[in-house]
């Protein structure tokens, strides 16, 4: 099993602060692994995908202890250009990270940066914008769209760039329902077809806990908790407690667990929940 | 206490927003306004607070005309406004001068302005330290609740926040619903939400009105709006999951309309365990941790 990434002990402190955002983490992901991130907010989530990104060390002030390896290679060593085109990182906040007039020139700025052939780069960029679904945006200025629009703009000039492994960073959370349901539906194809590295870091659970191979739960500057999504969600109270709702339907089968009333695996999907749960009541011999 | 009528509203480049949306909002009430992105659901807050001109109908709160002239101190003390984004709505350099911008404005004297200044804070849960903090270097949470304690301080009756839980974690999103709902039921202020948080919507507000296209798709109690998936699939609005498990399930007996997680899990107790069916609904009780709510005095 090739790991695409490998935490090992490791810890970061931003300047004048007085503890450590990260304390001793130490995380491997295979390659082509669906990793969630979860924990409540200023957990230390960001700090480590950045650690992952190579931003932390290579672009921020701080110290560390311990270290970070993509593909076997430690991040603090690699080159930075090459670390850029391994690992893609989509901020929550698309608007901060575009510079262009047009969808397409934004999409190609990341390309040219990295030195794409320029042969290369018009089907990079059809194939980015056919898997997000922009191609009809791609003659429109970015800040012109909705936020849903912007964040798979972002989400395509990631993409185009071909990384190994793709960072997204609460994806979500500043846009609507059908554009959640949207990026939910890409990162469905990134593994099903592209068996890409994928990492979001959400606080819609409900969403991405079926795509996920682990999940991994932050809190206070520690990973606390890692595990197969349909493990990990079993104890809902305290999860609720560190500021992560899990999927509805695992809470409920979750809850009747504990009260003696359900003994399979834990739900994921509406389906699955719906399923379990005529099981469980034509068991009862309660359907009618 | 607020009346829309015939409500419409263009955007300056002819993008209709809103079309012909009537309703009336009692003294009391806590509203959820949901829908798709362009449904209209912002739009029609700023207009109900006064911060849109309506294109046509008109918007009267507590009797008061919003187009009308000269009206706008008198309808700052009817209902305020919390924007989606708290900075866009702070901007003094001191937490303490945010909050008490307000009542200044409005020539609350200042000794009377200091006691307001720290009750609203007490309430909103910014602690008297935080005074002389610059806004910008809190954390969201605590930005949203200086923006909050801002808009209380000028006293309110109807209090209108903007996605109160965007970008926040659940155990944020719990504190600010329990924060609103302490609001509506202990000093009965009206609270109005605009959010796509449907389980915070089940667990919280008394009666939803759901926007698509400018228009009113559906409006009443949650639990019955919920109980319409196929209405609200028109503006891409998904209930709860509960809900759809609770349809699903319907058929052995389990009450079709269950809200939240609590609900559900004792309905399947119940109908497995072989309990007959009540069919007066129960008092709804909260997801843990949250408090009681708003369910219990649907």
């Amino acid at each position: 099993m090739r790991l695409a990434v490998e935490v090992e002990r490791f810890s970061w402190r931003y300047p004048f602060a007085q503890r450590d955002a990260l304390r001793e983490v130490s995380l491997a992901i295979p390659a082509g692994e669906f990793t969630l991130v979860v924990g409540p907010n200023e957990a230390g989530k960001t700090t480590l995908m950045l650690a992952i990104k190579g931003i932390i060390p290579h672009s921020l002030a701080g110290r560390h202890d311990g270290t970070v390896r993509v593909f076997g290679e430690p991040v603090a060593q690699k080159n930075a250009a090459v670390l850029a085109r391994q690992v893609g990182y989509v901020f929550g906040d698309p608007d901060a990270q575009f510079t262009a007039l047009t969808v397409e020139e934004e999409i190609l700025f990341g390309l040219e940066n990295v030195g794409v052939p320029t042969s290369e780069i018009g089907a990079r960029i059809r194939r980015a914008s056919e898997l997000t679904m922009i191609s009809d945006l791609l003659d429109k200025p970015p800040y012109d769209i909705s936020g849903g629009e912007k964040q798979r703009v972002a989400i395509a000039s990631v993409l185009a760039m071909d990384p190994e492994i793709l960072i997204l960073d609460e994806p979500t959370s500043m846009i609507d329902p059908l554009g959640k349901d949207l990026i939910v539906d890409i990162c469905g194809s990134l593994k099903r077809d592209r068996r890409m590295t994928v990492i979001v870091v959400e606080h819609n659970v409900e969403a991405f806990a079926p795509l996920a191979d682990r999940v991994v739960l932050v809190r206070d500057g520690r990973i606390e908790r890692e595990g197969a999504p349909r493990t990990f969600f079993d104890d809902v109270e305290s999860l609720i407690d560190c500021g992560v709702y899990p999927p509805q339907v695992t809470q409920v089968f979750a809850r009747l667990q504990r009260r003696g009333l359900y003994a399979g695996p834990l739900p994921l999907t509406d389906e699955e929940g719906v399923a379990a749960g005529t099981r469980l009541l034509q068991g009862a011999g309660r359907w009618r | 206490m607020i009346r829309a009528e015939r409500l419409a509203f263009r955007y300056p480049d002819g993008t209709p927003a809103l079309d012909g949306v009537t309703l009336t909002i009692a003294a009391g009430e806590f509203v959820a306004l949901i829908g798709q992105n362009g449904a209209g659901k912002t739009t029609l807050a700023k207009c109900l607070a006064g911060l849109l001109r309506p294109t046509h109908g008109r918007v009267v709160v507590g009797g008061i005309d919003t187009a009308a002239k000269g009206v706008m101190k008198a309808l700052v003390r009817r209902i305020g406004y919390v924007f989606q984004n708290p900075d866009h709505q702070l901007f003094n350099t001191r937490v303490y001068d945010e909050i008490s911008y307000g009542p200044k404005n409005l020539g609350v004297p200042e000794r009377e302005r200091d006691a307001v200044v720290r009750e609203v804070a007490a309430v909103a849960g910014v602690r008297p330290e935080l005074f002389s903090e610059h806004p910008f270097f809190l954390s969201k949470g605590l930005r949203q609740r200086v923006a909050i304690a801002s808009t209380l301080a000028i006293r309110p009756q109807v209090i209108v926040v903007d996605e109160p839980t965007t970008g926040q974690d659940y155990r944020q999103s719990i504190d600010v619903m329990e924060f609103l709902t302490r609001l509506w039921r202990q000093q009965g202020h009206t609270i109005i939400i605009v959010t796509h948080e449907m389980p915070i919507v089940a667990a919280y507000a008394q009666r939803v009105i759901a926007l698509c296209r400018g228009r009113v798709l559906a409006d009443g109690p949650t639990r019955e709006v919920f109980a319409q998936p196929d209405l609200l699939a028109q503006t891409f609005v998904k209930p709860p999951q509960v809900t759809r498990l609770a349809r699903a399930w319907a058929g052995a007996g389990v009450r079709a309309d269950a809200l939240t997680v609590d609900e559900l899990v004792d309905e399947v107790v119940r109908v497995a365990g072989g309990e007959r069916a009540v069919a007066v609904p129960r008092a709804g009780r909260q997801e843990p941790p949250a408090g009681p709510g708003a369910q219990a005095d649907a």
